[in-house]
């Protein structure tokens, strides 16, 4: 009865539960703020000292050019072979995922590494594959792929989980076996949604090939911070501009690929 | 195997088949409890259906037609009762022998969008042949077999065309001739014409009644009590999972009304 009688209440005041949803955003929010310990009052006089910082980045010395594109090629010669060796060890544990394909017990492993991979910022991957490898663009290459696991595994895994499951049960009824149902039912419906998620993570990773330069990782981002820890701020502006133009023509060009994908 | 290979070899099972036994044979089924309707979907059903006859599974929503279909394949578990088909027990071991004589047309087609529909007709064949004979292809045969299959059932046009973009009707037939591909000795068909137009209706239902004349065993789950009239020989209709009708298909329209109330 006294359920009846709250569900009642809510049924006459239909206000009620938006507003606490409301009041408990907000409260979320003051939460937030007050752990930051924003200095408002610092900000507000920090401000000539951004401008001033952004003056120094301008105008851009072009005489580094050459250098500029030559990091970049590195960067996106990491990132072809980063993804390329993640989205391969990807796909298995996807599958050892996926809710409609793995028993419960290999699921939960699966799941597990998954997070594990995912937990580790990519500039600690750096830092290991340094240890391991020395300086240079094949450390950075081997953080990549992994890095890339963690995404692209769980990608895959929600594109393998919204495969139709009637034309697997179909394959089934037909007495295939789970290798051509993986085949003849599985990939074809998972492949235009995974070559995408997969080009969105080639993208991704040229601008995290960059960050992972500030460790000694290769890439761009090498030059970038040796630029930035020597004050030369304007080479350091030549680095990013080409960083800028590279990442829009690829984001460019891998959204009209991606759009094309979806609509196979 | 084309359609008239299927018929003939249909055609002698049937003849085969006049001793009259019964050739699918429901005993008793019942499945786990369902919270939601307060009862198993399938509530101690017992029929038999003979080889050669074309049944309609009628009910409202929820009465357990689709259920009844997939378990004659064993997609559901039973908790009682037992299915025979031909005299073998649908269990776990005989699964792959019951389903290679078993043709099914999914609700919607239950094909690959993305596959051509040659490819999809192709898959028909995979519980014919080894994973490793399938991995990089079908044999030039069965192109050939699935070929002369769609272009039997007027689609000769849309072979190299993806399912996906396929109407309502043509992915049916698709998923007929895929079920073909199998030369099945029965067709069940869940709901062959839902979301299809009045014409493309028509036109599987006179596909399966062709089937039906050349032998084929058919059992299909519909709605619409005029085509089960039109085109079934033999209704059974289905209320809150039991069998509440079983019988010719006459003035089906008040022999509904009057089961279900």
């Amino acid at each position: 009865m006294k359920s009846i009688s709250k569900l009642q209440i809510f049924h006459r005041y239909p206000w009620f539960i938006p507003l606490l949803i409301f009041l408990l955003m907000i409260g979320v929010y003051i939460w937030a703020l007050q752990g930051l310990k924003v200095d408002f009052e610092l900000l507000k006089n920090s401000w000539p000292f951004i401008t001033d910082f952004i003056s120094r980045l301008f105008p851009p010395n072009l005489q580094v050019l050459d250098i500029a594109i030559q990091g970049l090629i590195e960067t996106v010669q990491m990132s072809v072979w980063g993804t390329s060796i993640g989205a391969v060890l990807s796909l298995p544990i996807a599958i050892a995922s996926s809710s409609n394909v793995a028993p419960l017990w290999l699921r939960w492993i699966a799941n597990l590494l998954q997070n594990a991979i995912r937990s580790v910022p990519s500039i600690i991957l750096g830092l290991i594959f340094v240890a391991a490898t020395g300086l240079g663009a094949p450390a950075g290459t081997l953080a990549l792929s992994i890095y890339t696991i963690g995404y692209l595994a769980k990608f895959y895994q929600q594109a393998i989980e919204s495969v139709d499951h009637r034309s697997l049960e179909s394959l089934q009824v037909i007495g295939a076996s789970k290798i051509q149902i993986a085949q003849y039912g599985i990939l074809p419906q998972i492949l235009p949604l995974g070559l995408g998620y997969t080009l969105w993570m080639f993208e991704y990773n040229i601008r995290a090939a960059s960050v992972l330069g500030v460790v000694g990782a290769g890439g761009i981002g090498f030059q970038l911070k040796s630029y930035i820890d020597g004050f030369e701020y304007t080479k350091a502006t030549t680095m990013m501009l080409v960083l800028l133009v590279v990442v829009t023509v690829i984001d460019w060009f891998s959204s009209k690929l991606r759009r094309y994908l979806e609509s196979m | 195997m084309t359609i008239d290979q299927v018929a003939h070899k249909n055609y002698h099972l049937s003849k085969l088949s006049q001793s009259n036994v019964n050739f699918i044979e429901c005993c008793h089924l019942e499945t786990g409890y369902i919270s939601s309707l307060q009862r198993p979907i399938l509530n101690n059903i017992s029929c038999q259906i003979n080889q050669g006859e074309f049944v309609a599974l009628l009910g409202l929503n929820g009465a357990g037609k689709s259920t009844l279909l997939k378990s004659l394949v064993g997609l559901v578990p039973l908790i009682k009762g037992e299915i025979k088909i031909n005299g073998v027990s649908v269990s776990g071991q005989n699964l792959s022998q019951i389903r290679r004589d078993v043709g099914m047309l999914f609700q919607g087609g239950g094909l690959i969008r993305q596959l051509s529909a040659i490819d999809n007709v192709l898959c028909g064949r995979l519980g014919a042949r080894k994973t490793g004979k399938t991995l990089f292809g079908f044999p030039q045969r069965d192109r050939i077999l699935a070929l002369e299959l769609l272009t039997q059932l007027g689609l000769k046009e849309q072979v190299y065309q993806k399912t996906g973009q396929l109407s309502g009707g043509q992915q049916q037939k698709v998923a007929i001739a895929r079920a073909l591909m199998q030369s099945p000795q029965i067709l069940l068909a869940d709901e062959p014409t839902t979301g299809l137009d009045v014409v493309a209706s028509q036109q599987v239902m006179a596909t399966l009644a062709e089937l039906h004349q050349q032998g084929l065993t058919i059992i299909t789950v519909l709605h619409d009590l005029a085509l089960a009239t039109e085109y079934a020989q033999r209704a059974i209709i289905l209320d809150n999972g039991k069998v509440i009708y079983d019988g010719k298909c006459e003035n089906l329209q008040a022999r509904f009304s009057t089961a279900i109330k």
